[in-house]
């Protein structure tokens, strides 16, 4: 039909509206929706480090201070993340630790990991990984991330249900700062240019 | 620059469009015809790529307004019950914020506000309007604006992950006090697994072709 042809290593997805556009030198705005969807890729993987970065540090934070305090008849006592689930292993609540040992805590590490990697392995140029498996584990990160709210969730609902007489469950400050970490995770994943994992050789920049 | 382009570019553009790239391993496929009521997947890693549906808008209409419905059903009555020595209290996901609130955690009330109040809403009463606008084939302008909001509201609705978490605190607290479910946690059941199926049904790519279809065709 056109006799023009395609370098199929030079099509780009719009995380946008979806269309496949042409990867031009600079700035790519999208044809279809007219977003720019991407700029020079310098600057997004600059951002994705800086967001990661934040994150790692607010996960300190997030881990040695209270996430949820309890009051009984006076008595105060705090609960870091561990301890939480510590507390409810030692309770024979098995399958809930096991949940919330799986979204607040393995699933913000593996994202450190998988974002950590992708961003390393694109500075180095060096892939261990097929540009497809790279592409599934950013996809997989977009979407096991959210999963790690779970505990926030469940810090908030206790803290607008259980305020009964002398007895009265409130957030710590560790929840703000892991609220915190999983926005900047987020922000971290959808700034990392998918560009990135294309092989070597197929982009004259990067 | 893409305006003083877009009549030169066309066959290209046209070209782009008959290609699709699979959004979990972004391999790219050419796009083929499927019967009615069929899925096309992704051959490297099974991910459904589009579906096909010629009532698409009726039936995204209606999921929308019923979305909505369920909506203000789960925020206008109490989600659950708690009892303790004769003490009682209930909540609501609006009550839940406002307590974050008056106790200084501001930054955790917005995020939760946000990600299970702002945003879902947001979504359905765009989607209601996009599909709405769509049928009447009125609005280019505004449907493309409203398209773009869309695909940026999507990451960021936790209402599915928000009804695990009511579990999980409940499971915390059996034993120590009585809990009763409210009309409002069985309505956010049913908008859970109507969300849940919408947000699987929307296909933007699909959207997108939908909206140049009707409006360059009428
Ligand atoms: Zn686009
Ligand atoms: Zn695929």
């Amino acid at each position: 039909m056109v006799d023009k042809q395609i370098d199929p290593s030079k099509l780009l997805r719009c995380p946008v509206c979806e269309a496949v556009n042409i990867d031009r030198e600079g700035d790519v705005y999208c044809h279809r929706c007219q977003s720019r969807i991407f700029r020079n890729p310098k600057l997004g993987t600059s951002r994705a480090w800086a967001f990661l970065l934040t994150a790692l540090i607010l996960y300190i934070p997030a881990n040695l201070y209270p996430i949820l305090v309890s009051e009984r008849f006076m008595a105060r006592e705090g609960n870091t993340i561990i301890g939480g689930i510590i507390l409810l292993w030692e309770e024979g609540s098995y399958p809930i630790a096991m949940i919330i040992l799986v979204a607040s805590v393995l699933v913000p590490i593996l994202k450190f990991i998988v974002l950590l990697y992708l961003l390393i392995s694109a500075h180095f140029k060096k892939h261990r990984y097929t540009q497809v498996d790279q592409h599934k584990l950013h996809y997989m990160t977009e979407v096991i991330g959210p999963w790690s709210m779970v505990d926030v969730f469940v810090v908030a609902i206790l803290t607008g249900l259980v305020h009964l007489g002398s007895i009265r469950v409130i957030a710590g400050p560790g929840a703000t700062a892991f609220v915190l970490m999983v926005l900047f995770t987020m922000f971290a994943a959808l700034s990392i240019d998918t560009r990135l994992f294309k092989e070597r050789g197929s982009h004259g920049r990067g | 620059m893409i305006l003083e382009n877009s009549v030169k570019e066309r066959p290209e553009s046209e070209m782009l469009d008959r290609l699709i790239i699979c959004p979990k391993c972004h391999t790219i496929h050419e796009k083929v015809a499927i019967p009615k009521g069929k899925s096309a997947l992704c051959d490297t890693c099974k991910k459904v790529l589009y579906h096909y549906d010629e009532r698409v808008l009726d039936h995204g209409l209606a999921l929308g307004i019923t979305g909505l419905l369920l909506f203000f059903v789960s925020n206008l009555f109490p989600l659950v019950k708690v009892e303790m020595l004769g003490h009682e209290q209930h909540v609501t996901i609006l009550s839940m914020v406002f307590s974050l609130f008056e106790n200084g955690f501001y930054v955790v009330g917005v995020t939760v506000a946000f990600m299970v109040f702002i945003f879902p809403l947001m979504i359905l009463v765009d989607y209601i309007t996009l599909s709405w606008l769509m049928r009447l084939k009125k609005g280019k302008q505004l449907t493309k604006e409203l398209l773009i909001l869309l695909s940026k509201l999507l990451p960021w609705n936790m209402v599915e992950i928000y009804l695990v978490s009511i579990l999980v605190a409940l499971v915390k607290l059996i034993g120590f006090m009585q809990i009763h479910f409210g009309l409002s946690f069985w309505s956010l059941v049913l908008f859970v697994i109507l969300d849940t199926y919408l947000s699987k049904r929307i296909h933007m790519g699909e959207l997108w072709e939908l909206r140049h279809r009707i409006y360059t065709y009428g």
